[in-house]
Order: structure tokens, then C-alpha cells, then sequence
């Protein structure tokens, strides 16, 4: 109704504009024919549906209309499989309207049913092939089943052994099942595995950091964490633990260009702050070290996360 | 890199993988692990009421409005409050104040050792039954007349009680001017200005009162919890000096200890850099630990953030509770231990030398047995005598409602005991015996060998239940020597004091510390392990300021206590 609505308020203004009366019976013709698409999907006639919509939106400048019939054009190219044009779509309806519950919700459901669809394809175009199997075991893996999976993994690599990310899972079932206080012997040797199969591989690369790390062995972790760093810019966790690494083996001056990165990456995380502070005072910079203090300190305060449950709302 | 990567490295993100599991932690029958080890006695065995004649009751006055103070009490201490050479026991109580009104009087106890295994509550005759809301105990001769004085923390006010000496105290509180106005926690006794005269630190926790109270949770019935102290704010704790005259003088400003706010529950005092002058570190709850280094002249400098203690490595304050110093590894430096609480493992900093602490309890069984728990009360000690320290702790959550939100959570939990062994740490709890199988709300913790056996003993208090005194079996396994030392020159109680000895291929050193542990404190003795080795090629005192001299001693007895008094040739046996 409140598209409806503006279509006739926008041919009310028309009417009163004469200098422009051809193009205000464009846009009063669009914003009918995207009302009249709009109509057609709440009756489920979709395919008659699409192609007013996908006509008509692109000139409807009034927003509610134009939301109204973003959203049913998603619905509708989500019946018919039109994956392409329920992405295009979704996706501008994210930019326009960002954080919009709905949105939010829709965008959820399609990309479930999208991942669906494609696994479902996968298994009945090609049911024995690794990308199957492995889809098979990342699926019981999510539900605890890291047994089944870790076969299924293993069996992966008989016929593929050069397949990337395989000895990763490997490798997180076992740290899982020696807990953290178990031995690591045999995840590590996943993980070493993984970058010999994928030297690109950040994340094993950073696990095998946290490993040494823990041990104390700092050199090691120093290694794998500055590797992890190169692989991936963006891996910001990588650049405060080569730098933390860096402090711990009192390599304070080495340790604070990680670390002053990790701070532009990740501003509002006392962790980085903490740390650059520890360096500079370190290393004479006691300007430096009492301003970090003090970031961290602000970065703390805003911090809700402080991974206790006492006085426990979930955190 | 692919979302399935990207996925997995936020699965194993770092604060993942700090968090340890404690799988099975609480899991293990007490039976199964009573029977452990296929021990013929338990190391430690827990005393009945019936037989040690301990029938005080903490009573917390747990009330619908969750006050906080309800949740955190209360302290204990051995002390030999008559100097009949029997360590002595007190256990603080809850009591009248604002926010709570005791149905029936609520009072604090002491029990005299009769010297057999079983004491008697005197509290009626010395007159020590406090007046507040208790907290915690800190025992020391504040004028040195050779007669251990009481200073008994709580809120709002807390007592000095003199010992007179007949069996009797009395309160000098106003006198002394060390009522400190507030919420007054642990307390800690050491010379801080090296003039021979014990100082007097007291920990303050958050501003609180009744009308300040904070309320958590639902308000429909049973949707409260108490609160977790971040909704509090900081406050600074109180340095006294001690004038030598029965009085005292608040140098909590002028220190700089007032600069530094927290939300203090533990404290002790030690030489932490090795340059004379003893040093203070305090848990913390939910704002950063400080670590005040005196420099001399009677000023500290809070370098708990550049040391690395005031914050985990994250740069996170933990809930910093019980604390304690001691070379645990034997390098010449005084290492920290802090108990936090529920996912945010306890800390084991060791000393760098470079006026830093690493946290190396990840390192160590510590980290991933204390993920799930919530700690209070620890101490470091010899339990088995075997020269190497080890590390005993009380443990408990909060929050009396905890495993209804938080399944994996306990509010009871058991005692933990770390063994170490040439140089590496084991959770040695299962082979503690029953009394480490049982799940306690415990508190605080104090160390005394009651019965002078040499095998140091642990009393551990439960909120809002009786206390557990726990005899130790482990230590008569081995040689020791038990040692009373006695300042002229420093401050009588050798708070300070470093003790190093021989014996065969084993030297040793242990430092005497003030305070530690959580509301607690402890039998004043040192007890040496000597493992098999039957006797002490020499004994080294290194004394406090001022006098700061060594003594050398040879000829020592083993399996016996003695006293050396700072200045004197020889040794006394102890009475």
C-alpha cells in the first residue's frame, strides 16, 4: 500500500509539473509497472514477474517501491533458480539498505539454499570424486562427528595426497582431540604436511606459530608467524603474534613494525596497544609507550569481551 | 584464501587457542582418584571436626540481594598467638554492617593447639571475635614485644588486635589508626622503608556499600547472580607506617600506592629485582594487577603494565584473586603466582630478571587444568619436603548459581596441588587423596604444620561452610629442618629474610615473604626440604634492612625446629 501510494502521489506532482510532463509519464509508467510486477509475485506468477521488475527497478527512484520490489525480485529469481539475478540483487538491496533485518534474513536463507542446491548437484553429478567426499566430511565434522570425517579425510589423500587443505583438517581434528593439554606431536605433523602440500596455506602456517609459540620456542614461531603475515596482508591475528613472539624473545625494536601494523589493522583491540606499549618502553621510546598505554587503556574500557562468567550474561 | 581457510583460522583464532579444555576435570570419581597411586595413606587427609574439635562455622549471610561482599569471605591463619611453640588457628567470620543484620551473633574463632591434634576455641577469653563483617586475617608483631598481633580485615571497618600476652587482646585499632574505612580485604605485613618495624599494607576492594550495592540478573525470583565486579569501581589501597609507638600513619598518597586504583583481593610483599627493598603485588579483580617496586625513600612506581602483570597477554584485565612470591625455580629471582577465575587460566609469571614476568602457565600443567576454574586462596611450599616447591590452591566459583547458565561450570570445585619435579610442574591432585576429590567453595588458604611433624599442613576455608584442616602425610617422607627466625635489627617477624643451605649436591634458597595466599596467613616458620639427605652441610641467613648482614650456620639438627635470632652465634632448639 505505501508503494502504491507514492506511485499516485508521484502522478499528483506530475500533473501539477507541465514542463516536464514526458518525464514524469516515464517514471509514473515505471512506477506502475514495477507496482503491477510487485502484484504479480505476491500471486506467484513469477515468471511473468521478473522482467517488469528487473525493466522497471533500475528507474524507480522512491525508495519504499523500489525496496518492495528489490525484495520481491529476490523471492521471485529464487523460485524460478535465477541465481545470478537473486545475487545482483540482494547484493544492492544490501548497499541501500545496510543492516536491514529483513535483508539480513533473506540474504541468510538464499545462500543456505544456494549451498544446497550446489551440494546436492555435486553429489549427483559426480558422487565419488574428493571434492564430494570432503564436503561429506567438513559436514560430519561440523557435527562433532571428527572421527568419521578424519577417515574420510585420510581416504582423500590415498588417491589425492596433493590436495590442499586436507592435511589442515587433519591437523585441527587432532589438536581437537588432544585438547590443549594433550600432546600436539601428531597435529603438527599435519600442519607441516599442509605447507609442504600448500605453501600458500597462512592459516596452517599461523597454527604452527601458536605451536611453537606455546613451547616457548620462539624462533620457530617467529618463522611461521612472519610466513603467515607474508601469505596473507589481511591476516592481522598473524602480525600481533610475530610481534608479541618478537617481544617475548626480547627482540623489542623487531617486534614493533608487526605490531604497529597490527594497531592500523585492528585499532579497537587492546591486545596490539598492550603490546606496542611494552615494546616502546623497551626500546627508550617512552613518549610512545605511555601513549599506547593509554590506547590501551581506552581500547580495555570499550571492550565487553572479558572471557569470564562471573557475573555471567552469555559474553 | 578460501572461506573454508578463513573459517578455520577463526576456529583457531588465538584466543581459541589459549583456552584450554579442561575435559574430565571434574568428571573423575573420588574414589577413582582417592585410589590413585595405590597410596597406603593420602598425602593429605582432612581432619574431621569430631577429632580436631574445629566446630566453627563460616556463615556467609547469603541474601536475595546478592551483596558481593557475601560470596568472597573468609580468611583464616595459622599463628602461635602463645607463643607455646603450636601453631594456633583463627577463622574470620561474617558480621553486623549495613547491608546485613546477623539473625543470631556472628562471631570470629580462635582455637588454641592443645598439642595433640585437637584445639580449643578460646575466642570467648582473648577477645578477638571482630565486629564488622569479616574478610581476612594478616598476622604480625607490630612492636616487636616477641608476641604475634592480629589484624583482621572488614567491611566498613577493620581491627588491630594487640596481643597482651595473657591470652588476651585488645582492640587498638583507633589508637593505631589502621581502621581503614571501606572494604578492607588482605592484608600484608613487611618493613617497607627498611627501619625495622613491620609496615602495614591492606587491600581495598571496590567502592561499596549497602546504598551502592548493584543488582545483576532477572528481578523476578532466582534471575539474580552476584555481579561480576567490573560494575564496581576501583579504589586504592592503604600503606601504613609504622611510627614505633603503637601508632601508625597513613603514606598511602605520599607512597604513590593511592595512584593506582583496583579492585584488590590478594597481596605479598617481596624483593622481586633484588635490590633490598621489598616490593608489593596485588591481585586485582577485573582492573589491572599493580606491581609497586619500592625505589627506596619510601616511594613505589605501579609497573604492573610494563612488567607484564597487570594484564594478560592481550591486554585484557583478568579477575586477578589470590596471590604469592616465591623462586620457585631456583634462579635467584622471586617468580608471581595469580588465581583468576573461569576461562581465564591462573598465572604463572616467572621472573625474567630484566624487571618483567612472563606468563609460562601455559607451559606448564597449570594453564589447562585452571581454564575451567575459579581460584582464591594458593601458596607456594615444599608439601613432600624434597627441596622443590610446590603449589597448592583453593578454588571455587563466584557465584552460587553459575552451573544453571554455565553448564561446564561448578560453583564447588576441588583443591589443586602442583607437584614439581626437576623443574617441571604435574598436577599431582589426584594423589592428594580424598580431600582433593572433594568439591568446596573454598577460599581462603593458610599453611602451618599444626602438629610439628615437619610435613607442612593446609587449612583452607569454605564460604558459608566449615573449614577443612588438612594433615600432611607426604612430608615425613623426607628430611627437613624447621626454622623461627627472629629479626633484632630487621623487623622482628624477618619478613625478608633469605634462607639458603646445603646439603650434599643440594642448595637451596627460600625467601621469606609477607602475605600471600587470599584473607590468609601462614605459620611463620620456614620448613627446609632435604629430600633423603639426613643432614645440612650449612644454612645461610641473609637478613633484612636494616641490618641486611649473613649468617652462616653449620652443625645444624634435622627433623626438628630451630630458632636463630638475627646477630646471635648459633641456634636455638625451638620451644
Amino acid at each position: 500500500m505505501i508503494a502504491g501510494g507514492a506511485v499516485r502521489n508521484l502522478s499528483l506532482l506530475c500533473a501539477a509539473a507541465l514542463p516536464g510532463a514526458a518525464v514524469c509519464a516515464q517514471i509514473t509508467a515505471t512506477g506502475a509497472s514495477v507496482q503491477q510486477g510487485i502484484q504479480l509475485v505476491e500471486t506467484g506468477r513469477c515468471t511473468e514477474a521478473l522482467p517488469l521488475l528487473e525493466r522497471g527497478l533500475p528507474h524507480v527512484t522512491d525508495k519504499a517501491l523500489r525496496y518492495r520490489g528489490e525484495m520481491a525480485e529476490v523471492r521471485c529469481a529464487m523460485a524460478v533458480d535465477d541465481q545470478q539475478v537473486a545475487a545482483d540483487t540482494l547484493f544492492r538491496l544490501q548497499r541501500e539498505s545496510p543492516g536491514d533485518p529483513e535483508v539480513l534474513y533473506i540474504q541468510t536463507h538464499m545462500f543456505s539454499d544456494l549451498a544446497m542446491r550446489a551440494a546436492r548437484v555435486l553429489q549427483e553429478k559426480d558422487p565419488t570424486s574428493y571434492q564430494a567426499h570432503r564436503l561429506e566430511a567438513e559436514s560430519l565434522e561440523s557435527q562433532g562427528k571428527e572421527d568419521q570425517a578424519a577417515t574420510i579425510y585420510r581416504d582423500i589423500l590415498k588417491d589425492h595426497p596433493n590436495v590442499p587443505g586436507i592435511h589442515y583438517r587433519l591437523g585441527q581434528i587432532a589438536l581437537a582431540e588432544a585438547g590443549d593439554a594433550g600432546p600436539t606431536d601428531a597435529a603438527q605433523a599435519e600442519f607441516e604436511k599442509e605447507v609442504v602440500v600448500d605453501p600458500t596455506n597462512a592459516s596452517a602456517e599461523f597454527v604452527l606459530g601458536e605451536l611453537a609459540r606455546r613451547k616457548g620456542d620462539w624462533s620457530v614461531a617467529i618463522d611461521h608467524f612472519t610466513r603467515a603475515a607474508h601469505l596473507d596482508a589481511g591476516f592481522s591475528e598473524a602480525y600481533l603474534a610475530l610481534g608479541m613472539s618478537l617481544a617475548a624473545s626480547g627482540r623489542f625494536a623487531d617486534a614493533k613494525p608487526p605490531l604497529q601494523h597490527y594497531v592500523q589493522l585492528e585499532p579497537d583491540d587492546p591486545s596490539g596497544h598492550y603490546q606496542l606499549a611494552i615494546a616502546d618502553a623497551h626500546t627508550g621510546d617512552q613518549a610512545g609507550a605511555r601513549r599506547e598505554m593509554a590506547l590501551q587503556a581506552e581500547a580495555a574500557a570499550r571492550s565487553k569481551t572479558m572471557d569470564t562468567t562471573q557475573g555471567h550474561p552469555v559474553q | 584464501m578460501s572461506s573454508s581457510s578463513q573459517r578455520d583460522r577463526r576456529r583457531f583464532s588465538r584466543r581459541d587457542f589459549v583456552r584450554t579444555s579442561a575435559l574430565g576435570l571434574f568428571s573423575s570419581s573420588p574414589l577413582a582418584r582417592a585410589l590413585a597411586g595405590g597410596q597406603t595413606q593420602p598425602w593429605f587427609e582432612a581432619v574431621p571436626a569430631e577429632r580436631s574439635g574445629i566446630t566453627w562455622t563460616h556463615t556467609a549471610g547469603l541474601s536475595p540481594n546478592m551483596y558481593l561482599p557475601e560470596t568472597v569471605g573468609a580468611g583464616c591463619a595459622f599463628f602461635d598467638y602463645d607463643n607455646d611453640g603450636w601453631m594456633d588457628i583463627y577463622l574470620v567470620n561474617s558480621g553486623p554492617c549495613d547491608f546485613y543484620t546477623p539473625p543470631t551473633p556472628l562471631r570470629n574463632a580462635l582455637y588454641r593447639n592443645n598439642r595433640d591434634g585437637t584445639f580449643t576455641d578460646v575466642t570467648e577469653k582473648a577477645g578477638v571475635s571482630g565486629n564488622a563483617y569479616g574478610m581476612g586475617v594478616a598476622v604480625g608483631d607490630y612492636n616487636g614485644d616477641g608476641l604475634p598481633d592480629l589484624y583482621v580485615t572488614q567491611y566498613p571497618r577493620s581491627i588491630l588486635y594487640h596481643n597482651n600476652g595473657d591470652g588476651t587482646f585488645t582492640d587498638v585499632s583507633a589508637k593505631a589508626g589502621v581502621a581503614a574505612p571501606g572494604w578492607a580485604t588482605s592484608a600484608v605485613w613487611f618493613d617497607y622503608d627498611n627501619d625495622g618495624r613491620l609496615d602495614l599494607f591492606v587491600c581495598r576492594f571496590a567502592d561499596f556499600s549497602k546504598e551502592k550495592n548493584v543488582w545483576c540478573g532477572g528481578h523476578d525470583p532466582g534471575q539474580g547472580y552476584y555481579c561480576k565486579p567490573s560494575v564496581y569501581k576501583p579504589m586504592p589501597s592503604w600503606l601504613f607506617h609504622n611510627n614505633g609507638d603503637g601508632t601508625f600513619t597513613d603514606v598511602s598518597r605520599e607512597s604513590g600506592i593511592a595512584a593506582s586504583l583496583a579492585k584488590a583481593w590478594g597481596a605479598v610483599a617481596a624483593d622481586l629485582n633484588n635490590d633490598g627493598h621489598m616490593d608489593l603485588f596485588v591481585g586485582s579483580d577485573t582492573a589491572p594487577n599493580p606491581l609497586f617496586m619500592n625505589q627506596g625513600g619510601g616511594r613505589f612506581v605501579d609497573s604492573g603494565f610494563l612488567a607484564g602483570v597487570a594484564y594478560n597477554p592481550f591486554g585484557v584485565a583478568r579477575s586477578g584473586m589470590g596471590v604469592d612470591a616465591a623462586d620457585y625455580d631456583q634462579d635467584g629471582w622471586i617468580d608471581l603466582f595469580v588465581t583468576n577465575v573461569d576461562h581465564e587460566m591462573y598465572s604463572l609469571y616467572h621472573n625474567n630478571h630484566q624487571g618483567g614476568f612472563d606468563d609460562v602457565s601455559l607451559r606448564t600443567p597449570i594453564g589447562a587444568t585452571t581454564e575451567l576454574m575459579s581460584g582464591w586462596g594458593l601458596k607456594f611450599f615444599d608439601f613432600d619436603n624434597d627441596g622443590e616447591l610446590d603449589l597448592v590452591i583453593a578454588n571455587g566459583h563466584p557465584d552460587l548459581v553459575i552451573q544453571q547458565h554455565h553448564p561446564e561450570l561448578r560453583y564447588r570445585q576441588p583443591l589443586l596441588l602442583f607437584e614439581q619435579k626437576a623443574g617441571s610442574w604435574k598436577n599431582a591432585s589426584d594423589l592428594a587423596g580424598p580431600a582433593f576429590a572433594q568439591l568446596l567453595a573454598a577460599r581462603g588458604l593458610a599453611l602451618g604444620d599444626f602438629d610439628n611433624d615437619g610435613a607442612v599442613d593446609v587449612l583452607v576455608t569454605t564460604n558459608d561452610g566449615p573449614p577443612l584442616l588438612l594433615k600432611n602425610n607426604a612430608g615425613g617422607d623426607n628430611h627437613w629442618l624447621g626454622l623461627r627466625l627472629i629479626g633484632t635489627r630487621s623487623n622482628i617477624d624477618a619478613i625478608g629474610a633469605k634462607v639458603t643451605w646445603k646439603s650434599g649436591e643440594l642448595v637451596r634458597h627460600r625467601s621469606r615473604v609477607g602475605g600471600g595466599s587470599y584473607l590468609s596467613s601462614h605459620d611463620p616458620r620456614m620448613v627446609l626440604g632435604l629430600g633423603t639427605r639426613s643432614q645440612i652441610d650449612w644454612l645461610e641467613v641473609e637478613w633484612p634492612g636494616p641490618g641486611g648482614s649473613r649468617q652462616r650456620f653449620t652443625g645444624l639438627p634435622v627433623d626438628r625446629y630451630i630458632t636463630v635470632t638475627e646477630g646471635h652465634p648459633g641456634w636455638q632448639p625451638s620451644a
